[in-house]
């Protein structure tokens, strides 16, 4: 019977481990049906989950890729700064942005953290961290693109408690709504945010209380080491060796760059090395990123090389390892401004991405739009002459594959369950009229799978007086294809005044001033191709003219099949390719 | 006589209420892809005479195959300038997350069949370039020359005014008034262009393929006779008639599920239990819903083929909000790469289905699990199931890895299942700020009764009822229905400053279209009742709160009272309330029945305690803290009201058991309900 009770255990083990992972899930809907910001429930920009006591992720619920992992490091600041026996008290919560510490991104990411107490002993965190819509600073919305140091960016939380045994530190609350431009919105997200913490809190204890504290102990060994077994299996099934990339990432938005990025990717039989070393070092711009947010970027490429559909926890990570040198592009210090950190970041990603892809075909594609292509839009409203503000992510194009066409329209891989403000919601709540929501289909990305399509999205002005920033990156350094496919197309803006005047195209703009009737176009990247386009089936050629997504031209001069005008039909194959099939017969 | 008729995958269920109340009920096979041919088979098996139907009622999956299968017609798109690739840029998300690879659902309507045409409206409805009827003439021509049998319409901002997807619906039925013709605003008023947009086309999609088959099953009931009403299961828990359904089939598309949550919302009714947990193990799904005060709560967030991986299509009609997860009877249980035992959401299905059906299954399952620790009975399937074959099947694949025996294997298997149940069961109750122990349990399906008493005690649910008829208890709830439109308005206001008359005005124009629309369908003023709701929220949010509005007119006392309650609402469902904040509304929300007089259920004759009479054998059976233990098992169908039965106990009836621990209590009550004290 004992031995019974012993084996048994593993199935409790099991399902306290999945109680885990559905108390994070909980924390993550609790706090996106709260938010009161577009870019919490819309964009699920946040994160939020379980750490155990000494700051390792247990379990964390996800609207994006970016922030995996950040957590961690929000928990470990939170134990350098009050680790000592009797610092932190149940009710405690703490206010955590500081970029280059626990933070990890921006300031615009604000993190809390609530320790967890069992019969007086500190068993685990709650923690999440979402992007507000508002932290004060410079310029609406908080993140620009000229900025040149933190102080600018607005209110630093350098980790302070925010609650003291369950009692709220009303003075910080009236200095962060007397520092933000939407005081309610931004307080609004903090309570959706406390709300979610507690909830965290109180499913943790209720499983302590009714499984023992032992039990969950063991649980959450169970589940860490579970993760670091299925990572190992999958580094197994990897080619071991050396891969390099490099790349450039455009400017800093004040005129400098371009900057040389570049990685060397080792695999070992348990080891996952990314090595950033020689990459530019920090710069005076905003796009600088912490090592925090250069982890969390290579965390997400990690995952998506291994294993795509595990349950995300640190024991998954524990074969990977970052290295950066100090002071880098990707490992920036104070005060180095950060505020559009991801422009970098997601190039720790994509260059990961970019060395293993022609190792690894079956999980990796060609290049993507790889920039959120961040918009910040403000002004008055015509109709109600409040003021509002527009911070959104941009949805664009990704690369085609082996056996794969790339996705039209999707947001990059820093955003992830993100959804797109809705044309009939925007034109509601913001000052703006939308022209045209399409795709662009410029043919760019061509192979024989085809890069996804980019996307036009026009917003018109309805008053005087509103400002447009703007970072679209990779808008010098294309997306790339591969194995033959085309590189894709480049992210731009325009700005189309009034009276028909041009402005742009830019990569990178702040506070670009709109009047009545003037329009931002908003234009994003074709993915990159993969294969030969000489290869592409004639049939799935002549779909893509007859559905616009190519020219009859682009059908002829790059996949070489000649089609006609008006039906479509396939009336012959182009010297060119025929030339291409008889060099590959021979 | 009012007669159910419920199609499922397997099995074509029927039941019936005399008008003396008393319930019989039949099956027969499903007979795809001429359905109509099972409804007639299992009238024709029940017995009854067509001619005594006076009220028929029927729910189908049609539809929802129409939709998984791509089995709808070709269909086209007719929308605004500037906005046809809407539809094929989706929202943009990416629900699996790290999988670079991931693929977008492709638009049912490819971009060459998505004309746009000139014509725009502000958010307020007001015309800013009228409708160019020439080009919708045009957009006509292209579509017909490709060969589409059904065009929709979707205009930005068609939910605030309807007048130019009116005019092209007009304008399209002069030109070609053959083709089948979905306008947006016929099938929702809520805002958000992709998902308005999305429900027009699926319902284009399959307006042919609804009209056909229901043209089809009419002509059959009226050769045999049935003079009767004939209504439609919808996904709301409501019914309409076949002229409506074949407009707006989009309607019908969760229709038998629905049933099974309503009817025991009514079941509930009859037993005076408000507060029910419906609970619906199948052969690879589970489904629950909770019902609060007796009202099934029904949501617009409807989406096919949507899971954690994938994004789906979104059906933006009122479908009843059940959470539905991978694990049935016939769930496979696996070990996964690093060792851990998993149960679902891969099922053995019906072929070749659990090993225990003898069909070449070889992987075991949740139906194997509960077979080889006595909670099933062989000698209870209707073949002969080789035991050997399905402990070897559990040794082989779960047992062996962990160094266990098969039955503690085959317990854990239950145990895994139970808990990804548990987790779905408290999704919809204490994560949404409910107290399991304020409710009853429900358990019906083929799998309910045997999982229901080990859930319950987990969630601390006292009392588990297990239907009379549980194994056909949608078509059983389909009996208890009434007609029922929804009509959800999206209606942007601030509390703050609202024109309270505005507001009255809008409650009656919603109230008067049902009012016009019961009149088209045969239904007298008087039938029709109506329930409001305000969906509202903080100014800022997104997500809104179902909040009930009192029926009449409206002044200043009621919206602080709508007030109120939304913020006791807000608090309930996420803990917090912000008193002092703003609040908006978002949706007006008027649900109006279609009162049916219906006989009630008779109750069964008092015969007294004969559980010994229907003690059909004493079995070992294996329970989680008590190993095994020699256990009664009862014969159901033998049963008389009253009976009452001590667990551990198991109660068999055909195609089902229910598994009672120790410590439990089981009462026979009137209508031949299995009411069961879980003991907690």
């Amino acid at each position: 019977m004992t031995e019974t009770k012993v084996k048994r255990d593993q199935f409790t083990l099991e399902i306290v481990k999945d109680s885990l992972i559905a108390i994070g899930d909980e924390m993550f809907h609790t706090l996106a049906r709260t938010s009161m910001s577009p870019i919490i429930y819309e964009v699920l920009d946040f994160a939020s989950g379980l750490t155990d006591a000494k700051g390792q992720l247990l379990t964390q619920g996800n609207g994006v890729t970016g922030f995996i992992g950040m957590l961690t490091f929000m928990v470990k600041q939170t134990l350098e700064k009050f680790g000592k026996e009797g610092e932190l008290k149940p009710g405690d919560i703490l206010i955590i942005n500081d970029p280059y510490g626990g933070g990890g991104s921006h300031l615009s990411d604000v993190g809390l953290v609530m320790p967890i107490f069992h019969e007086g002993e500190l068993v685990a965190f709650s923690a999440n961290k979402a992007h507000w819509t508002e932290v004060g600073g410079k310029d609406p919305g908080s993140w620009t693109t000229d900025s040149t140091e933190i102080f600018q960016e607005g209110l630093q939380f350098p980790c302070v408690k925010l609650f003291d045994e369950g009692k709220l530190n009303q003075a910080l609350v009236d200095i962060i709504a007397a520092n933000v431009r939407f005081p309610d919105l931004s307080l609004g997200d903090m309570w959706a945010q406390v709300a979610a913490l507690r909830t965290g809190e109180k499913r943790f204890r209720e499983l302590c209380d009714k499984y023992g504290k032992d039990v969950v102990m063991d649980s959450i060994d169970h589940l860490l080491r579970h993760g670091e077994q299925l990572a190992l299996k999958e580094i197994a099934k990897l080619p071991k060796g050396t891969f390099e990339a490099q790349d450039f990432i455009d400017d800093d938005g004040l005129g400098n760059g371009p900057f040389h990025v570049q990685v060397k990717v080792t695999i070992t039989d348990d080891e996952f090395i990314c090595d950033f070393r020689g990459s530019h070092p920090q710069v005076l711009g905003p796009v600088n990123c912490s090592y925090t947010a250069l982890v969390s970027a290579v965390r997400t490429i990690f995952l998506a090389v291994t294993n795509p559909s595990q349950d995300v926890n640190d024991g998954v990570f524990r074969p990977l390892k970052v290295i950066a040198d100090d002071r880098s592009i990707f490992s920036a210090e104070r005060p180095a401004a950060v505020s559009t950190y991801w422009e970098t970041m997601l190039y720790g990603a994509d260059l990961v991405w970019k060395a293993l892809a022609p190792v690894v075909p079956h999980r990796l594609n060609a290049g993507h739009l790889l920039s959120v292509c961040g918009v910040v839009l403000s002004g008055i409203h015509p109709d109600t002459n409040e003021p509002f503000l527009i911070v959104e992510p941009s949805v664009g194009g990704w690369g085609a594959g082996d056996g794969l066409d790339g996705a039209s329209g999707q947001f990059c891989i820093g955003d992830g369950e993100t959804y797109n403000v809705p044309v009939e919601v925007a034109e509601t709540r913001y000052g703006i009229m939308v022209d045209e929501y399409s795709l662009r289909t410029d043919g760019a990305g061509a192979g024989e799978f085809r890069g996804g399509c980019g996307v036009v999205r026009a917003y018109r002005a309805m008053s005087d007086g509103q400002t447009v920033t703007a970072t679209f990156g990779r808008h010098k350094f294309l997306p790339w294809g591969f194995n033959g496919g085309h590189d894709g197309s480049r992210n731009e803006f325009v700005i189309v005044k009034a009276n028909g005047e041009v402005a742009g195209p830019f990569g990178k703009c702040a506070r670009f001033p709109l009047n009545k009737g003037d329009v931002v176009r908003l234009m994003t990247a074709t993915g990159g191709g993969y294969g030969n386009p000489l290869n592409r089936p004639a049939e799935k050629v002549a779909w893509d003219a007859k559905n616009g997504y190519i020219s009859v031209e682009q059908a002829r001069d790059i996949y070489g099949i000649v089609l006609n005008p008006h039906t479509f039909e396939v009336e012959g194959v182009t010297s060119q390719r025929q030339t291409a099939k008889s060099e590959e017969r021979a | 006589m009012r007669v159910a008729t419920d199609i499922g995958g397997t099995f074509t269920d029927l039941v019936y209420l005399d008008e003396n109340g008393r319930i019989g009920t039949a099956k027969s096979d499903t007979t795809p892809p001429h359905f109509e041919q099972g409804v007639m088979d299992v009238i024709r098996k029940s017995g009854i005479s067509p001619e005594a139907i006076t009220a028929f009622i029927h729910g189908t999956t049609v539809i929802i195959n129409a939709l998984t299968e791509r089995k709808g017609v070709k269909t086209g798109l007719i929308t605004t300038k500037g906005f046809r690739d809407v539809l094929e840029i989706a929202r943009g998300n990416r629900p699996d997350l790290f999988n670079v690879r991931y693929q977008k659902p492709t638009p049912f309507v490819p971009r060459h069949l998505r004309c746009e045409v000139s014509e725009r409206l502000n958010y307020k409805g007001e015309v800013l370039r009228e409708l160019a009827v020439d080009e919708v003439k045009a957009a006509v021509e292209q579509l017909r020359n490709e060969g589409v049998e059904a065009i929709a319409v979707s205009f930005l901002h068609a939910y605030a005014n309807p007048a130019h997807e009116m005019l092209a619906v007009q304008v399209i039925k002069e030109v070609w008034p053959e083709v089948a013709v979905t306008a947006s605003h016929e099938v929702t008023k809520e805002w958000r262009e992709y998902e308005r947009t999305s429900t027009a086309v699926l319902n284009a999609y399959v307006k042919p393929i609804a009209s056909s088959y229901i043209d089809r099953l009419d002509k059959h009931l009226r050769e045999i006779g049935v003079t009767g009403n004939k209504y439609i299961m919808q996904s709301n828990s409501g019914t309409t008639t076949f002229a409506q359904a074949k407009e707006t089939p989009i309607n019908m598309v969760e229709s038998g599920p629905v049933a099974g949550i309503f009817g025991a919302a009514m079941l509930g009714k009859i037993l005076g239990e408000d507060n029910i947990i419906a609970f619906d193990i199948g052969g690879t799904t589970a489904k629950c819903s909770l019902i609060d005060g007796g009202e099934v709560k029904v949501t617009t967030d409807y989406k096919i083929e949507r899971d954690d991986r994938n994004a789906g299509y979104p059906i933006k009609v009122p479908v009843v909000d059940i959470v539905e997860i991978g694990n049935g009877g016939g769930s496979i249980a696996w070990i996964d790469d690093a060792g851990s035992l998993k149960v679902g959401p891969q099922s053995a299905g019906a072929m070749p289905g659990p090993v225990a059906y003898g069909r070449g299954g070889e992987n075991p399952t949740t139906t194997d699990a509960n077979l080889v620790t006595g909670r099933l009975s062989p000698k209870n399937f209707q073949h002969t199931v080789n035991m050997d074959a399905v402990k070897r099947a559990i040794e082989e694949k779960v047992a062996r890895h962990f160094g266990i025996s098969v039955e503690e294997a085959a317990l854990g298997i239950i145990r895994i299942a139970n808990s990804n149940m548990l987790n779905a069961l408290k999704l919809i109750s204490v994560r949404k700020g409910y107290d399991p122990r304020e409710f009853s349990l429900v358990a019906f399906g083929g799998g309910g009764p045997m999982h229901a008493l080990a859930l319950a005690r987990e969630l601390g649910v006292k009392k588990v009822i297990i239907p009379i008829a549980a194994s056909v208890f949608s078509a059983w709830g389909m009996l208890m229905t009434d007609l029922r439109h929804d009509y959800i308005q999206t209606y942007i206001r601030r509390v703050n400053g609202l024109n309270v008359e505005e507001l009255n005005g809008e409650w009656s124009r919603l109230e008067e279209g049902a009012v016009r629309q019961y009149a088209q369908e045969g239904v007298a003023e008087d039938s029709v009742l109506f329930v409001r709701y305000a969906d509202m929220r903080y100014v800022g949010q997104e997500h809104a709160v179902k909040v009930p509005v009192p029926n009449g007119v409206m002044d200043e006392a009621a919206v602080q009272e709508m007030v109120a309650r939304f913020h006791d609402l807000h608090e309930k469902h996420y803990t917090f309330k912000l008193e002092g904040a703003p609040t908006e509304i978002v949706n007006l929300h008027v649900t109006a029945f279609g009162v049916v007089q219906k006989p009630e259920i008779a109750r069964l004759e008092q015969a007294g305690d004969n559980a010994e009479q229907a003690l059909k054998e004493v079995r070992p059976v294996f329970f989680e803290e008590h190993g095994w233990i020699d256990t009664k098992v009862y014969a159901r169908e033998v049963l008389n009201a009253g009976s009452v039965i001590e667990g551990p106990a198991i109660v068999e009836e055909p195609s089902s058991s229910t598994v009672m621990y120790p410590g439990q209590r089981l009462v026979v009550d009137e209508y031949g309900n299995l009411i069961i004290d879980t003991g907690v």
